[in-house]
């Protein structure tokens, strides 16, 4: 019985076996460009990777198929300048693990032959690929890391396409200012909580300086352990601090225990002004319901931008089709982010890693190109994109809504935000 | 730093101090009993969460009703486990010990990929039920509603543990079992049995706990780790195999790290966890109560 089981499986494997032998020489003609993705895929972050693979993966369908859409590469199907060549995604899992993101990228490079890498959302993992990167000459898009230290490293092959923390922070006392200066509403003291990995850290760092410069006086800085059973103590130790605005830097598990033991604790400062990930992730917002209500995060993306940019109406569609779910800031950054990358491939003509380079470069793309409220993409010598220009967006009536620049704003600033 | 923000931290680290006993207890319990250590405890606890959530959707049931099937279910499990799994291992010829490691520590990674292949990474939480974010507020001092029903159901659970195990046959026997596991035979005790049964109670006190942290705590795959590492300290300084130990080792861990992430800084807050637990095995090896 075992051992007629066990020819029978063998038979099957080699079936199989066979299939995919039989069926590799077609894929792997030189018709495709292979681009290697690094994302969380298991562990604590794995939603991002998932959503983030299917935002990529709609970004590769609106490649190679044609689209009537005013995006790059949307109205060909492949990249015309390399003969109607297809976009390949690989994928890797790197866990939040700074050691786990290096060994997969060079895994990707070394054995997969990627043309390019894209990823990573943890910053500190961003920062290890980006040595890789540069060890063995691959060009890599960073889409959604947000350190600012990432582009300030003198990596040669690392391009980002979003804006970083300390512009976002940037954003976020331009726009204290404002409220100051049209609605008279003076924001004296602010409280920091931020995890303590690399992106906690350097965001911290950026909005001390920044609170610091503009003669806001920071009344707690809490630097917290991501993961933590509890956030009682850090809650407790915000609430004696009593700031005006408290200024979260977390992922999305800690950002939901932190509304939550707020809640309990019944600490209400007049505004939250997030540094987005985790409290914009849509596992958040259902996490903790109505409490989210009024909160207000550094943004890139907001749905009601259909109105000004219509390609974001029709790609929203495309993602929800796959996912069921709304793109988000992330997920829209992660799409466009490919697209950029693919189009300088394109304009390249080639998937040399020199002429790659060049072209992401020499990228100059409109703003109306874009499914983001940008004024486009154009990277610096640091390689960072200087004209992703960040709002501010508020969680209202179960939606985000631009808020700042008060010029584009499709809503007005709900303050103080309110609470029980 | 006013009176009433130091007795907040204290009141919240007693109560997560109880918490962190409750999902230790049957850790200790399986300990005790047949000297295995559970790595894949952390993901008894996921499932037991995984359980609530999903009966509080389909049923529509409060947590604190669940709790007995809850209980119920995570006993079979204990006891599936056992018996398809841990027995086969302390069969092995060689290196048993080993083996064990290996075998729960594999049984950790699988249930954490089945859980995220069937309930997908997404972060859940319990959203309405009796005591849903809601707080009492004595003095300035807030206690959340859930975490205080969570530390009364762990000091019923301690005291059920206790009298099932002081009071009855089945505990005498459990006992005997753990002193002597070769001898209990010669009286006609059957040790698979008592290793069966002391496996499903294992299973019903971390489901227990499941459900009680399910009613505040967010849920995703991997969420058992973040309990897991706190449950073998606090059964290590307590001592091995004992439940006083693991109750207030519980307590004393919740309260050095509330303290510790107040008076220091909230990211260092374990190295007050683990410099007591060092400084415990340096005094005293088999931890406070231990009984090896």
């Amino acid at each position: 019985m075992m051992r007629k089981l066990s020819a029978w499986l063998s038979a099957y494997i080699a079936a199989i076996v066979f299939v995919f032998c039989a069926a590799a020489p077609a894929s792997a003609a030189e018709t495709e460009v292979v681009i290697g993705a690094i994302y969380p895929l298991s562990g604590q972050a794995a939603q991002v990777g998932v959503d983030a693979r299917v935002a990529m993966e709609t970004a590769v369908d609106i490649i190679n198929n044609s689209y009537d859409l005013d995006l790059p590469l949307a109205r060909t199907a492949g990249l015309p300048n390399l003969g109607g060549a297809k976009i390949r995604l690989v994928w890797a899992d790197h866990q939040a693990d700074p050691q786990k993101g290096r060994a997969e990228a060079e895994r990707l490079i070394t054995q997969d032959k990627v043309a390019a890498l894209v990823g990573t959302y943890y910053s500190s993992v961003a920062a290890v690929v980006g040595q890789v990167a540069d060890r063995y000459n691959v060009p890599f898009v960073v889409v959604d890391s947000s350190s600012p230290s990432l582009t300030r490293q003198g990596f040669k092959w690392l391009f980002r396409i979003s804006p970083h923390d300390e512009m976002m922070s940037t954003a976020m006392f331009e726009f204290l200012k404002d409220l100051n200066a049209t609605k008279h509403i003076d924001v004296r003291s602010v409280a920091l909580f931020h995890e303590d990995t690399l992106f906690g850290t350097d965001s911290s760092n950026a909005q001390l300086k920044l609170a610091t410069e503009a003669g806001i006086k920071v009344a707690a800085d809490v630097k917290y352990r991501a993961n933590s059973p509890s956030l009682t103590s850090e809650v407790e130790t915000l609430k004696v601090a009593n700031a005006d605005v408290l200024m979260p830097t977390s992922y999305v598990n800690d950002a939901i225990l932190l509304v939550k033991t707020m809640s309990e604790l019944g600490y209400h400062p007049q505004a939250i002004i997030a540094q987005d990930a985790g409290y914009t992730e849509p596992s958040f917002l259902s996490a903790v319901g109505e409490m989210a209500n009024g909160i207000i995060s550094r943004g890139s993306f907001s749905l009601d931008l259909a109105s000004k940019r219509p390609a974001v109406k029709i790609v929203n569609e495309m993602y929800k089709k796959r996912s069921g779910k709304d793109l988000t800031e992330n997920t829209a950054k992660e799409l466009m982010g490919l697209l950029v990358l693919a189009d300088a491939i394109d304009r390249a003509g080639s998937t040399k890693n020199e002429a790659i380079r060049a072209a992401l470069e020499k990228t100059d793309l409109p703003g109306d190109k874009t499914i983001l409220p940008w004024r486009g993409v154009k990277f610096d010598a640091t390689g960072q994109n200087i004209l992703a220009t960040p709002i501010m967006v508020q969680f209202i009536d179960g939606q985000w809504r631009t808020i700042w620049p008060f010029g584009v704003a499709s809503h007005d600033v709900v303050w103080p935000m309110g609470g029980k | 730093m006013s009176v009433e923000s130091v007795a907040q931290v204290i009141a919240s680290g007693l109560l997560m101090g109880l918490i962190y006993a409750l999902i230790a207890a049957g850790l200790s319990l399986i300990f005790g009993l047949m000297d295995i250590v559970n790595f894949a405890h952390g993901e008894f606890l996921m499932t037991a969460m995984y359980l609530t959530f999903g009966l509080n959707l389909l049923l529509t049931l409060d947590p604190l009703a669940l709790l007995p099937v809850v209980a119920a279910l995570m006993f079979l499990l204990g006891v599936v486990i056992y018996r398809t799994v841990i027995r086969r291992a302390m069969q092995a010829r060689t290196s048993v010990w080993m083996a064990q490691i290996f075998v729960t520590f594999g049984l950790a990674i699988m249930m954490r990929g089945l859980a995220q292949l069937i309930f997908t990474p997404e972060y859940r939480s319990i959203r309405h039920h009796w005591l849903s974010d809601r707080s009492v507020d004595l003095l300035g001092v807030y206690l959340s509603l859930p975490q205080l029903a969570a530390a009364g159901v762990c000091l019923l659970g301690f005291l059920g543990l206790y009298l099932l195990i002081a009071r009855t046959d089945f505990g005498r026997a459990l006992e005997a079992t753990r002193e002597d596991k070769e001898a209990v035979a010669l009286v006609g005790i059957n040790r698979d049995l008592i290793f069966a049964l002391g496996w499903g109670i294992g299973g019903a006190a971390v489901g227990i706990a499941g459900v009680m942290l399910a009613s505040f705590y967010y849920i995703y795959p991997g969420v058992g780790a973040n309990f897991a590492l706190v449950a073998f300290i606090t059964v290590a300084l307590g001592g091995f195999g004992s439940l006083g130990g693991a109750l207030l080792g519980g307590i004393i861990i919740g309260l050095v790290e509330a303290i510790t992430a107040m008076l220091v800084e909230p990211s260092l807050k374990s190295i007050g966890i683990y410099a007591v637990y060092m400084l415990v095995v340096l005094l005293r090896p088999r931890g406070l109560f231990g009984y090896l």
